[in-house]
């Protein structure tokens, strides 16, 4: 029975936990790359990366459904390796991915932005390479807006419903994440699972905004603390 | 020795100048708005001019020609920006040592004691950025940007942003850098004071162009033209036409004085009777005198502004028929009391001092 609400809490948790990973690194590597970008197609590309925040989810999903599935070109490459993505695990997370990079990009570009970029020259001509000015300076100085950009990214992927209906469909024990789980429970007449399943949803919700809440507080009063220590010339 | 030539096209104008500095403190004077960030910014590679050529002790670090263009970090130049840009995340020492972390431990900290203690900041380790004074963060600006050893070192308005206690004295102490710095110095200042303090030679640049680079005595001595001898301090600047020249001295009209005044001019063989011409004198080198004599003018006081340690008077000349026109003189503070607004004096203009600027 209590496979019943185990298996779409698992399911969402490794789902969650993977697509932030992989939304957090392609995000800030699209948004560092867009940062010095300055070619022509730069609003192409900035539309393009933008899209799914804009398109209704199960539009993204029909789209990933083309590219993925077995007439596609991304599937009859898999299909290579004998590998089938449309309808299996690994699906929830490129929905996820698909849905929160956006929300990444937008936010960490936007705290890239903020960095006063002669720090980051000071950087250069002290003999730091790119690699190093972001990972010592860019980084660190914009960790507040990479942080959000990161809790952004993670609900999103939790709530993903539509482009993982799409792509991954709902299959339980193996794709059904909780969105999914609760809105067939409904289906199915089954208030209770749904209304349990719910419960799961609002404990990690609170959970996690709460321990967000927290380390922020923490972290702002250790600045207010050291701002405040006196300064003798 | 550091051989430059840059041209970039801004806003407004294009930046086009050539120099070379050697083992010196150049100092690049010149208004707001006239490339002087900017040639600092393409010597050390942050920047990349449409055209240039930058050689630093033989190592060619720019030659657009030959598509020779070496990033920032393998320039091996010094900067200390303007707003200091330290690492606010980082302390003291760990914003010093940023730039040798290749070294082994034991030598990183032992050279940004080193460095601290050169600065006189020893105590601040392990502060961070914001905690510091703006005085005490350009210190630990030009020890990070000495510790990686540059063989140039370039500071951008490096006292802009101090007050003028706190300036005074680290115009002192950057003063003794040479003292344990043996590169090259570039400094950029819109302050005349400060890049005569502070340097052996003056570029000063105007929109774009290197209007005159010399020793600094030469520069404030004999500029080269109008903008630069208003740059440096020549507030009496009047337009006349040379009468005749003999021995060294010029005598030139000027109508604007309503008579002609004496020059002494090291080269007179470059001036042409009748030619048009600009005489200066510095307001410092007008003396008050009782009686008329060769070189003076008889003037009224308009207006005083008394100043701390100098005070600035302002006359007109008396002759009937001439437009009124200012000159500026400035009093050292015990002779101020002598003379009140209102009252005549003759004035007398020093020939060894009244430069003659051909147009």
């Amino acid at each position: 029975m209590t496979e019943t609400y185990l298996a779409p809490l698992w399911i969402s948790l490794k789902t969650v936990l993977v697509a932030t990973i992989i939304t957090f690194f392609l995000g800030i590597a699209a948004a560092r790359w867009m940062a010095h970008y300055t070619g022509k197609c730069k609003s192409l590309i900035y539309g393009l990366f933008i899209l799914p925040l804009v398109l209704p989810p199960t539009v993204v999903g029909l789209g990933l459904l083309l590219l993925f599935g077995k007439n596609g070109p991304i599937g009859q490459f898999l299909e290579l390796f004998n590998t089938t993505i449309v309808f299996s695990w690994p699906a929830t997370v490129i929905a996820a991915v698909s849905m929160s990079f956006p929300l990444m990009y937008m936010t960490a570009r936007g705290a890239f932005e903020q960095v006063d970029t002669h720090i980051e020259d000071a950087a250069r001509t002290l003999g730091a390479s790119e690699w190093r000015v972001f990972w010592s300076v860019t980084m660190p100085l914009s960790w507040p807006g990479v942080a959000s950009a990161t809790i952004l990214s993670l609900a999103r992927c939790l709530g993903e419903f539509g482009a993982t209906l799409m792509l991954a469909g709902n299959i339980p024990g193996k794709t059904a994440t909780i969105p999914v789980a609760i809105y067939f429970s409904i289906q199915a007449g089954d208030m209770n699972v749904a209304l349990i399943l719910v419960g799961i949803v609002l404990v990690i919700a609170f959970g996690s905004l709460a321990a967000i809440a927290y380390w922020k507080g923490k972290a702002y009063k250790a600045r207010a603390a050291m701002a405040n220590r006196e300064v003798v010339e | 020795m550091l051989e430059v030539r840059l041209k970039r096209k801004l806003q407004g104008f294009t930046l086009d100048v050539a120099f070379k500095v050697d083992q010196e403190i150049l100092a690049i004077l010149g208004p707001s708005g006239s490339g002087k960030t900017m040639t600092l910014q393409c010597i050390s590679g942050l920047v990349r001019p449409d055209e240039g050529y930058v050689n630093l002790n033989g190592t060619v670090l720019l030659d657009t020609s030959k598509k020779i263009n070496l990033p920032a970090r393998q320039r091996r130049v010094g900067f200390v920006f303007q707003n200091y840009a330290l690492f606010p995340h980082l302390t003291v020492s760990q914003n010093v040592a940023y730039g040798i972390r290749h070294l082994p431990p034991e030598e990183i900290k032992e050279k940004v004691t080193d460095l601290l203690g050169k600065m006189n900041i020893p105590h601040l380790s392990d502060r961070f950025p914001r905690q510091l004074s703006a005085g005490q963060q350009q210190r630990v600006a030009v020890a990070r940007a000495l510790a990686p050893e540059p063989e140039v070192l370039l500071l951008d308005e490096p006292f802009s942003a101090l007050d003028s206690l706190v300036k005074e004295r680290l115009q002192l102490e950057l003063q003794a850098l040479h003292e344990f710095y043996e590169g090259i110095i570039l400094f950029v200042t819109h302050d005349l004071t400060e890049g005569y303090k502070f340097s052996s030679k003056i570029a000063v640049f105007e929109s774009g162009n290197i209007v005159q680079h010399d020793d600094k005595e030469k520069v404030i001595t004999c500029p080269s033209n109008h903008t630069v001898a208003r740059l440096v301090g020549f507030k009496n600047l009047m337009e006349g036409s040379v009468i005749k020249v003999r021995d060294n001295t010029a005598t030139i009209e000027v109508p604007e004085l309503g008579g002609a005044i004496l020059a002494k001019v090291p080269n007179a063989s470059r001036l042409m009777p009748s030619q048009r011409v600009t005489v200066g004198i510095r307001p410092e080198y007008v003396q008050l005198r009782k009686e008329a004599g060769e070189n003076t003018l008889y003037c009224t006081m308009d207006r005083i502004a008394e100043g701390v340690s100098a005070t600035n008077c302002y006359f007109h000349v008396n002759t009937v028929g001439v437009t009124r026109h200012y000159l500026m003189v400035i009093l050292s503070r015990p002779d101020s009391g002598i003379i009140k607004e209102g009252q005549k004096s003759h004035l007398y203009l020093p020939p060894e001092h009244v430069v003659v600027i051909t147009n």
